[in-house]
């Protein structure tokens, strides 16, 4: 509990030194959000199907009204069933049922831009995510897998909307859409790019 | 007190939401046993496959295990099936079954592999060529087989099944050189209702095991 209060103090000693005039909700917010992610380029290649499997998740701390940092994680899973097919090979050739699958677990820091005051009824934004990215490559030929876990760069550029349930309601709508770029390379993949939709509540903590 | 509750609470959800992570769609649960084999062939590229006319097939399978050291010669009704529909197949491709006495162009060699009992890396005896279908039985006494660096060793594991074909026209430095291979992995391979689909997408991606083309 002392532990927490000092935090809370270390926070409000934070909000004192801003020059914010009204301060609508605290600045500390947590965002938990569902997310819909389409592959790009040979990512879509490899797997073609929109993923509904997926979350983000962060912290963020408002630096003043409207600019603001972060912090931010979250998972999606990508995957696609082939029929049967047969896959030449460099010394012959395979006849398999491909499942191609892609986890992305993302690390990243985050910037966040507020294009309006916060005692606005919608507050649109734009933020950036910049960090890393744990990519888990299974490709599996019929019941035998093909794996690979390494981490990238992963950079998020985003736009979005929140919209607070009533004026100065510390609780908000989010929704946003997000584009991920990571340099990753393996196999089939020369690059990993994903439009991502998110929706999802955002909490004011005080 | 409020405030502690709230951050308590926004962090369950949290946890809530990584263990979600672990329900990614899992590829096995989605997945039929004919789905989940994989036949891979190889085959050697400098082979002519319509110089040979006539094949000869082994009258039983060799089955290979972990658990003993020497291979068995079985005839189930598994193995019955297996040589009628691999013979079938050669047949269609064109070539004539003959005796072994009667010289044939090339040996057919079939074998079960059962290493479901290890997850030990383990180069199977067939490969070298000793102990079971030996040249002696083709009428190549005191040699061996040939492999030709084409061909990849895949990892066994569980239950395989291999057809292996035999060049006995050309030995080379008195050793049958193998010419094409097919090797069945995954659910269900030694079940009898899988063979005639297992021999028929092998030939099927081995257009070129032909005596007319």
């Amino acid at each position: 509990m002392k532990k927490i209060r000092n935090w809370i103090l270390i926070f409000a000693g934070c909000m004192a030194a801003q020059t914010v005039s009204a301060q609508v909700r605290p600045p500390l917010s947590v965002d938990i959000n569902y997310s819909i992610a389409q592959p790009l380029g040979s990512l879509k290649d490899y797997s073609d199907k929109t993923s509904f499997r997926g979350w983000s998740a962060g912290l963020q701390y408002m630096l003043n009204n409207q600019l603001s940092v972060g912090i931010r994680t979250g998972f999606q899973d990508f995957y696609q069933k082939l029929p049967r097919a047969v896959y030449p090979d460099k010394m012959g050739d395979v006849s398999a049922v491909q499942t191609r699958t892609l986890q992305v677990i993302p690390i990243q820091a985050t910037v966040g831009y507020a294009f309006t005051k916060p005692d606005k009824a919608i507050i649109p934004y734009a933020s950036v995510g910049i960090g890393a990215a744990n990519m888990n490559y299974e490709k599996y030929w019929g019941e035998f897998v093909e794996k690979n876990n390494s981490w990238q760069f992963m950079v998020s550029p985003e736009i979005g909307i929140n919209v607070p349930f009533g004026k100065a309601s510390p609780v908000m709508f989010n929704a946003n859409v997000r584009y991920n770029y990571a340099p990753y390379s393996y196999s089939d993949i020369t690059g990993f790019n994903s439009v991502q939709g998110n929706i999802g509540l955002k909490f004011h903590l005080n | 007190m409020k405030k502690t509750l709230f951050l308590f609470s926004a962090a369950a959800a949290l946890v809530a939401m990584v263990s979600f992570s672990s329900c990614r769609k899992d590829p096995l649960k989605d997945m039929t046993n004919e789905e989940s084999r994989i036949y891979i062939t190889n085959h050697d590229n400098s082979a002519n496959f319509t110089s040979y006319s006539t094949f000869s097939i082994v009258d039983s399978v060799v089955v290979l295990t972990n658990r003993s050291d020497s291979a068995k010669k079985a005839l189930t009704d598994y193995d019955k099936k297996l040589i009628a529909s691999v013979t079938a197949s050669m047949q269609q491709r064109g070539y004539t079954l003959v005796n072994k006495a009667a010289k044939p162009d090339l040996g057919v060699n079939l074998t079960r592999i059962d290493n479901s009992f290890t997850n030990i890396s383990w180069n199977p005896g067939w490969w070298g060529g000793i102990g079971y279908w030996d040249p002696g039985y083709w009428g190549y006494p005191g040699g061996g087989w040939y492999w030709p660096s084409y061909y990849t060793v895949y990892q066994v594991n569980e239950k395989q099944v291999a057809v292996d074909l035999f060049d006995l026209k050309n030995p080379k430095n008195n050793k049958l050189t193998a010419v094409w291979n097919a090797l069945w992995r995954g659910s269900g391979v030694w079940n009898i209702d899988n063979i005639d689909t297992m021999v028929q997408a092998s030939f099927a991606q081995s257009p070129y095991l032909s005596k007319t083309k």
